[in-house]
């Protein structure tokens, strides 16, 4: 195939003899590269040993004691944050020029390991004890400043999943004590206000170039906390009332949808223009479907709806790289 | 209307494109050469990112299913005063479908340009299936009373069924190349090899080295494909059943898989203890080392990640008999082992040694080309303006001979 490809770049004046000659021998002599292979079992390797290790923990957990245990937690988390400190990049607003692998895993590894200490000893000695807030608060902070402060993207959706998770849980005993209703319908209230929140924060910080590149981040996270918030009022039955009105929420997302559209052909990006089909597409079957049951006689075109609809996305999609305005180089 | 579906020239232009590319990374070409190549070698098929493949092609399944339920529809209830019976309507159903679905795939094709963007392998999946469906029902119509399938492996007639699947799945592999079709043939192939077998006791001793025989054979067809002019077309195909052919051998000569499935076709409770025991003990330590020498000795990673899969299923299949270790003991040495391995490995393999290499792929530093002086050179040639009448650099055939682990 060399030789076909080296003809026919020869035929065109493209490359000069003697460099078609040098990349036929580089191409007949070249090494074979084992570089992915090794370093999958490098991996592996990795992977079992630690689950052997811990299984190995966990079955002499008696003679070993829970303050080794959480000393070498703590330690290899200490190492982590310690690496990840010691090649430490001035701090900017921007994108880090000059990031290093080596301390983006590393603060990555201490991170995870800061947050199974804490569950161990919440776990094991109770330490925050039924102030709940308090255990997620805490790693949520760490995250958020270690996000902006190493400029790591990976540890600032982990701070905001953990944000969610606190909101979670400081609003769910309120709600069960005041209204003495544990399904907790306005959680998907306060979902929807966090999703929103989180995308405009996004937002501002696309437009004020404040971290430029974490928005991406927040309004993907956002986004689909507020649109699932809204799913959930749209699916939930008869008997269990969503804190919205289904048909207010179809109408929400609708509109989310479009602002997404819009962000994504602004951003020539495609996960959020599938994002805005999806859920879209979801409203608009549920708007249909009531439309049907509203009016007595028209059961027939649920047939052609979908159909139609679907030929409607696949031409969507098919027409996507016009919609996003072609930028085929940036990806996702 | 040619025997490919896809534009062939199309094909090859893409694969100059990344060859490019790859060598611009290394630094064989220019930037200048490699855009000027991407220039003189354009292509137009539509190819998006996967994540709009994978909706793509869910959607047309999507819509396929829903025009499919309007044609059945139309069909059940459009002649309902005549005599047809159901089993005519649904053989109706699925050829018109059949039809339509393939008209569509041709027109999408030539008019959009698709290669393997979602729509067109959903539109061929399911016209397939509406084709497979109308053999089928045409079966059950030409045959008085169907007949159970267990009822026709037994008098070792399955086959009849199964041949025709094959001949249609073949035919579509050679219009449309697409790698699934050719998994599904090389499973079709082995399943009849397997429903000639089965039925007789001989037979069904000599499975596994049926099964084997079976995947050479048919490993050997793939490698003498590789040899055609078109073989750039298929070689997405060719690959996937060489690696299926690969793992099939493997597994048939399997100690593990031999003895539970003859357990199982004894209708036994435990598997006991199989004949010629000693020679599959060696099938399954022997073919993977096998894979490994051949993959490394010819550069082909077809072989070496078969090989390496084997590998780790004899372990387990070793595992499965003899408990040697406690698993976590087990884990952690082999943990252990790995990386103590792969560290050396990576580590004595830095420079190169014996063709192997532990630097990635086209990393500059395998240059072994002087751009400078051949650029000059170039330069040089291009003022001169030399004409070469009969330039021909190694016919133009593909003399490759085996997947030379170009990725």
């Amino acid at each position: 195939m060399t030789d076909k490809i080296l003809a026919s770049l020869r035929a065109l004046h493209l490359i000069s003899e003697e460099q078609a000659a040098g990349i036929a021998t580089y191409e007949r002599e070249k090494p074979f590269s084992l570089y992915y292979e090794l370093r999958t079992l490098l991996s592996l390797g990795v992977t079992l040993l630690s689950t052997g290790l811990g299984l190995l923990i966990y079955q002499n957990i008696d003679t070993l004691g829970h303050g080794v245990i959480v000393g070498l937690i703590a330690l290899v988390s200490a190492a982590g944050f310690g690496y990840a400190y010691r090649k430490r990049q001035p701090f900017t607003w921007q994108q880090n020029p000059n990031p290093s692998t080596g301390a983006d895993y590393a603060l990555l590894l201490g991170c995870l390991t800061l947050l199974t200490l804490l569950g161990y000893l919440q776990y094991q000695y109770n330490l925050f004890g039924t102030r709940y807030g308090l255990l997620v608060l805490l790693p949520t902070v760490v995250f958020f400043v270690c996000a902006y402060r190493f400029d790591h993207r990976g540890v600032l959706s982990m701070a905001i999943t953990g944000l969610a998770a606190w909101v979670g849980v400081s609003i769910a005993p309120l709600s069960a004590f005041t209204q003495n209703d544990f399904a907790v319908p306005h959680l998907g209230a306060v979902a929807l206000v966090l999703g929103l929140g989180l995308a405009a924060v996004g937002l501002v910080s696309e437009y004020q170039d404040r971290k430029k590149h974490f928005g991406y981040t927040y309004l993907l996270l956002g986004s689909n906390v507020a649109l699932l918030a809204a799913c959930t009022a749209l699916l939930s039955g008869p008997y269990d009332q969503g804190f919205m009105p289904p048909v207010l929420a179809a109408l929400l997302i609708i509109g989310l949808s479009a602002a997404l559209v819009w962000y994504a052909r602004r951003t020539h990006s495609y996960v959020f223009v599938l994002l805005g089909a999806l859920y879209g597409y979801v409203a608009v079957t549920y708007l249909m479907f009531q439309v049907v049951e509203l009016i007595p006689g028209l059961e027939g075109l649920l047939f052609f709806y979908f159909p139609l609809s679907t030929v409607g996305v696949v031409l969507l999609l098919l027409n996507l790289k016009k919609i996003v305005a072609s930028h085929d180089e940036k990806g996702l | 209307m040619t025997r490919k579906a896809y534009n062939e020239q199309g094909i090859f232009n893409r694969l100059v494109q990344d060859t490019a590319r790859r060598w611009a990374k290394t630094g064989l070409l220019t930037p200048e050469q490699a855009e000027s190549v991407r220039q003189a070698f354009p292509t137009d098929f539509y190819e998006p990112h996967l994540f709009v493949k994978v909706a793509l092609f869910l959607f047309t399944c999507f819509a396929v299913s829903g025009v499919s339920g309007v044609v059945f529809l139309f069909v059940s209830q459009g002649a309902s005063g005549g005599s047809h019976s159901w089993e005519w309507r649904l053989l109706l159903g699925c050829m018109l479908c059949g039809v339509g679905t393939f008209v569509l795939l041709e027109t999408l094709i030539t008019s959009n340009h698709l290669y393997r963007s979602g729509v067109d392998n959903a539109l061929l999946y399911c016209g397939l299936g509406y084709a497979g469906a109308t053999l089928l029902s045409f079966y059950s119509l030409a045959l008085p009373n169907f007949v159970d399938p267990e009822i026709l492996l037994g008098r070792g007639v399955l086959w009849l069924y199964l041949l025709p699947l094959l001949v249609l799945v073949v035919l579509a592999a050679i219009r449309y190349a697409d790698p699934v079709l050719g998994a599904v043939s090389f499973f079709l192939y082995l399943g009849i090899v397997v429903t000639l077998l089965l039925p007789s006791a001989l037979g069904k001793a000599l499975l596994p080295f049926g099964l084997m025989l079976a995947c050479a054979l048919a490993y050997q067809v793939v490698q003498w494909l590789t040899r055609r002019p078109d073989y750039l077309y298929y070689r997405t195909c060719v690959r996937t059943v060489k690696v299926l052919a690969l793992a099939c051998f493997y597994l048939a000569g399997n100690y593990l898989v031999v003895r539970e499935v003859n357990a199982l076709l004894l209708g036994l409770p435990n598997s006991v203890q199989i004949s010629f025991a000693p020679l599959f003990y060696l099938f399954t330590v022997a073919i993977p080392l096998l894979y490994l020498y051949l993959g490394l000795r010819r550069a082909d990673r077809i072989f070496l990640h078969t090989g390496l899969l084997a590998l780790a299923f004899s372990l387990f299949t070793y595992r499965f008999y003899r408990s040697v270790l406690p698993p976590e003991w087990a884990l952690t040495l082999g943990g252990a082992v790995l990386i103590v391995v792969a560290g050396w490995a990576m580590r004595y393999l830095r420079p190169a040694r014996h063709g192997l290499t532990a630097e990635p792929a086209d990393s500059p530093g395998l240059s072994i080309l002087n751009l400078e002086s051949v650029v000059m050179s170039h330069v040089a040639a291009n003022t001169m303006q030399a004409p070469e009448p009969g330039f021909q650099f190694g016919g133009g055939s593909s003399g490759g001979g085996g997947a030379e682990g170009k990725y």
